[in-house]
């Protein structure tokens, strides 16, 4: 933990960081109003949005698309550590490459514990407001689905921090990045079966936070054969464990 | 007297280029030790190999006797190339985070920046000092749980004068509360000036090394004059230890064998009752000495 006391040394002061978390935060709110305020057939899309219980899959839903955001943020952490060379000084000082790993990862589940926590709270802010079933029962049944997004986050964020730690450099490591985890990954999802392709690394990811209304999808179009999210969360969590293992073996054999 | 850090046949190529070829050295406890070479010589990486952020392809290293772990760092304070900070951070956070990683007390951070002369700038952000500041609050950094062994790369690279002077004055204050220091420079004044062994590289591989005192001045130039010049001259012609004399207007250059100084000179001339009005010794210059060390 003292690790992460000197991670928040460095974040703490630095306004790049509260400049992309202020991005996030506002990105979602406003996301979030303008959803509530739009008005269809009559009806306040809010009123249908925002009811307990299903808030929490439509919400961990929305919120999935911010994580390239919280991607990007642990890219520029981990790449100014080698612009400005203070990996390199950090392993002179006493650090071994698996401290180095694990200071950022923890860097990680901070971040993934602020944003899981801010979604509690949006959830309980705009359920409150627009639910009309508030009982325990109706709030808390599928609050499930936030713990699946925290290991989402989780996954995602170290996948990022594996990029960052392979180039080095901000501005390739986030086209590296969204290149792919929105492109490489889907074109070869495109050309296997969908037994398979569901335990790719992006799609098992995808799959903690499953589109809102896909069964009723499914039903008009071919059904898109994906994991639970239950079934998801163990493959995620070793590709985390993997992500996390990459870099450790990429800092072991590269010099600093 | 103990080891401090044994090198042996350490090596690192970079594909076909040979960084450092089968370099082995020893730096004794109390020692300021010098690694003398041209840029690109392999002073940096082999500093690196030791500090653990190069991988050697080839060779060992121990500091203490030990292998590089985080006991044996937290007894060497080192700088490599630059001096490295976060640049939006202030001089006294950038320390913060330094004494978390090498835990050391809190407490020494004032002291050190005021040992260094940033005392009055520890508020200031990185990013906001001159070049020389930020070598200074390197060294502070280094020093910071006063470790028993400094080691400086380049560390008076592109200061002023004063600079230069302020650093080199810094440095043998610390040797002199019996640390060990281990600096590459490519200045051969600067390891003149400070070191009391040096090693000099060529091309990743180790030319000499031993005491500044043998290596860097083997060789000494006197001058002498007096009231007449003849009989001096006619006594140089007879003396077995002197290699070579010359005479100029109103003095004589000479030049003795290694292991003869000036005293077994003015020894002898008073011995044949000539008394010299002028006994200088003369170094050769040391840059002449370096460029033929190094071209050998």
């Amino acid at each position: 933990m003292n690790l992460l006391r000197t991670e928040f040394r460095k974040i703490f002061p630095y306004r790049t960081f509260w400049i992309i978390l202020a991005v996030y935060v506002l990105l979602l709110l406003l996301i979030l109003y303008t959803s509530s305020s739009i008005v269809i057939n009559n009806k306040a899309l809010g009123d249908e949005t925002f009811q307990f219980p299903g808030l929490w899959k439509r919400l961990t839903y929305v919120a999935h698309f911010f994580n390239l955001l919280l991607g990007i943020l642990v890219i520029v952490l981990v790449t100014d550590e080698y612009s400005f060379r203070t990996i390199r000084q950090q392993v002179i000082d006493g650090l071994s490459r698996a401290e180095v790993v694990l200071a950022k990862f923890y860097v990680v589940l901070a971040l993934a514990v602020f944003s899981t926590v801010f979604l509690l709270m949006l959830g309980f802010y705009f359920g409150f407001v627009y639910s009309s079933d508030k009982s325990f029962q109706a709030m808390f049944s599928q609050i499930d689905y936030l713990p699946y997004y925290f290991v989402q986050a989780v996954a995602y964020m170290t996948l990022a921090m594996l990029f960052a730690f392979i180039v080095r450099k901000s501005g390739l490591a986030i086209i590296a990045f969204i290149a792919y985890t929105k492109i490489v990954e889907p074109i070869i999802h495109y050309n296997l079966p969908d037994q398979i392709d569901k335990y790719f690394p992006m799609k098992a990811l995808d799959s903690l936070t499953p589109m809102p209304g896909q069964d009723l999808f499914g039903q008009l179009t071919s059904p898109i054969e994906q994991l639970s999210p239950a079934m998801a969360t163990l493959p995620s969590l070793v590709y985390t464990g993997l992500f996390l293992l990459l870099t450790y073996g990429i800092l072991k054999l590269r010099d600093l | 007297m103990a080891i401090v850090l044994s090198i042996d046949n350490l090596s690192k190529k970079y594909g076909s280029l040979k960084a450092v070829d089968n370099l082995s050295l020893q730096v004794e406890e109390g020692s300021i030790y010098g690694l003398l070479g041209p840029n690109g010589s392999g002073k940096t990486t082999t500093l690196g190999m030791v500090l653990d952020v190069i991988r050697p392809t080839g060779g060992n290293f121990s500091w203490f006797g030990n292998g590089i772990n985080k006991a044996t760092k937290q007894r060497v304070g080192a700088i490599l190339e630059t001096p490295n900070f976060y640049p939006y951070l202030t001089a006294k956070r950038n320390l913060q985070i330094i004494a978390d990683t090498k835990g050391a007390d809190h407490s020494n951070i004032a002291k050190m920046l005021d040992l260094v002369g940033l005392g009055t700038r520890s508020n200031t952000m990185f990013k906001g000092f001159s070049l020389g500041m930020k070598q200074r609050l390197a060294l502070a950094a280094a020093m910071l749980n006063d470790p028993e062994v400094l080691v400086l790369d380049e560390p008076t690279n592109g200061l002023d004068p004063q600079g230069i002077a302020e650093v080199r004055d810094l440095i043998l204050r610390i040797a002199d509360q019996g640390k060990t220091i281990i600096l590459a420079s490519h200045l051969l004044d600067e390891v003149e000036k400070v070191c009391t062994h040096v090693a000099v590289l060529r091309t990743g591989k180790l030319v000499t090394n031993g005491p500044v005192g043998t290596i860097l001045s083997a060789q000494e130039q006197l001058i002498v004059s007096a009231e007449e010049l003849a009989p001096v001259l006619q006594l140089l012609e007879r003396l077995p230890y002197i290699t070579r004399f010359a005479r100029e207007k109103d003095y004589v250059v000479v030049t003795l064998q290694e292991g003869y100084s000036s005293t077994d000179l003015n020894r002898d001339m008073f011995a044949q009752g000539i008394v010299l009005s002028q006994l200088v010794a003369r170094r050769k210059s040391l840059e002449k000495q370096f460029l033929e060390i190094i071209k050998s």
